[in-house]
């Protein structure tokens, strides 16, 4: 009986344990990240220019000023399909105020993509993306992934997966509610955020002959010893490639992609970069 | 607008499965792309053909747990098939493949169950020997092709290469069976 009731207390504070462990990742840890940031946190959205299903040019550019979500999304994707009627109506209440989406397909065609359009009477703009534009938001790995782009033009949110309409809606308003001249350092997720530390690369770094680190500092035989460097790294992401290898096989990974650039860093400096 | 979709739990597993889909990502094998969430192979039924013969062979694939991959039928128009295609051979052709039945699942992101794959499954097919074909190893090559899914988020289509080792033999020879235990199973 009393084997029984020590049984019972360990499981008891075992799952008392558990449960703090999960009120303490979800639901304490959101006010913490959402104590302020330090300034130029929050990276700047890539630049693109695309064009829309119906042949306007959508220039991330001419939204400068406004909130924007950035929504990668796919016909054959579930998750994804399910967010654009709560979309829809974001865009209704609050395209007003300065708000936009613009949604970006990542199907092989347009023609599905069009259906799509047309049957969820979808009120913003949809163009076909590329692989290099997921590239420039820091490799799009699954879907749906939306980024909330603030009036200042910085990445503030990034959600993979789906994720509630009032999540959006609470960190719109909260965005809408900011000045376009300065970056809202205290904001607050209103959700969970796949990445804390948002990447993003410029076309520079998409091009370069190791994707994802602009090289353009060096001439072509530090170029060829940094490759060499990279080349001695092993990558840590389970590929079995060397960091070097990894970059140029799959560019949306963020372990090599962390790696190089972190090892960029030191060959400038002993390089006299 | 539509009311939330995350109740009490989905504040804790929703960053859980956002969590595993980013941990996989980062730690699968990668070959260009998404993260590679199912694992196949080609599996014959005799060590050892002859030409002019039919062998039965099976496709064994895994999914990664978690994930999801669609019916080779799929519930809805819109989602993407698994689909296995074997390359072109004029001295070994594979026919009559045969896909198992998807498992009906319910998701947050439906209202009514979709056909699944998901764990184990075995795919069969006869492969049909060339009565030309002369003694040697032969390659047999094709692909896995699906698009999956966990809970919450969506991979790209995809494909997993498939390829193995035909030994064609002279008639006298005898011919043991092989992978009896996969054979035997329904």
């Amino acid at each position: 009986m009393k084997k029984g009731k020590v049984v019972l207390g360990v499981f008891l504070g075992i799952v008392v344990a558990v449960g703090l462990y999960f009120v303490n990742q979800y639901w304490i840890a959101p006010a913490t990240t959402s104590a302020a940031k330090a300034s130029g946190e929050f990276p700047q959205a890539p630049a693109f220019s695309l064009t829309s299903l119906s042949g306007d040019k959508v220039n991330l550019q001419d939204y400068r000023g406004k909130v924007v979500l950035l929504d990668f999304w796919a016909t054959w994707c579930g998750p994804c399909r399910i967010e654009i009627p709560g979309f829809v109506e974001l865009q209704k209440k609050y395209g007003s105020q300065g708000f936009a989406i613009i949604g970006v397909s990542m199907d092989d065609g347009p023609a599905p993509v069009r259906r799509f359009y047309q049957d969820f009477h979808m009120n913003y703009p949809v163009a076909m993306g590329t692989d290099q534009l997921g590239e420039l938001y820091g490799g799009i790995l699954g879907l749906p992934t939306s980024f909330l782009i603030g009036r200042d033009g910085r990445i503030y949110a990034k959600h993979v997966g789906l994720t509630d309409d009032s999540v959006f809606e609470s960190e719109i308003k909260e965005l809408l509610a900011a000045s376009p001249s300065h970056e809202v350092t205290d904001f607050r997720p209103a959700g969970y955020t796949a990445s804390g530390n948002i990447q993003v690369s410029t076309p520079a770094e998409v091009n370069s002959v190791i994707p994802g680190v602009d090289v353009a500092k060096l001439n072509p035989a530090q170029v060829k010893e940094f490759e060499n460097v990279l080349a001695q790294e092993k990558c840590t992401c389970g590929c079995g490639f060397t960091v070097l290898k990894c970059r140029q096989v799959d560019p949306s990974c963020q372990v090599s992609l962390e790696a190089a650039r972190t090892a960029y860093t030191n060959f400038l400096k002993t390089h006299g970069g | 607008m539509p009311g939330p979709i995350w109740g009490g739990k989905d504040l804790i597993m929703r960053p859980l499965a956002a969590s595993l889909l980013v941990l996989l990502a980062a730690s699968a094998v990668r070959a260009g792309g998404p993260p590679a969430v199912v694992s196949a192979r080609i599996v014959l039924a005799a060590k050892d053909v002859h030409p002019g013969t039919t062998v039965r062979i099976t496709v064994a694939a895994r999914i990664d747990s978690g994930y999801h991959i669609n019916d080779r039928k799929p519930s809805l128009d819109y989602l993407i098939p698994t689909k296995v295609v074997f390359d072109d051979s004029p001295s070994l052709k594979v026919e009559r493949v045969s896909y198992p039945r998807g498992k009906l699942t319910k998701f947050v992101f439906l209202d009514s169950p979709i056909s699944v794959y998901e764990g184990e499954i075995r795919l069969t097919a006869l492969l049909k020997v060339s009565p030309s074909l002369k003694p040697g190893a032969y390659p047999l090559r094709g692909k896995f092709e699906y698009q999956a899914c966990n809970d919450h988020a969506c991979l790209p289509p995809t494909s997993v290469p498939l390829a193995a080792v035909v030994r064609v033999v002279a008639p006298p020879a005898s011919l043991p069976p092989a992978h009896s235990a996969v054979f035997r199973e329904k």
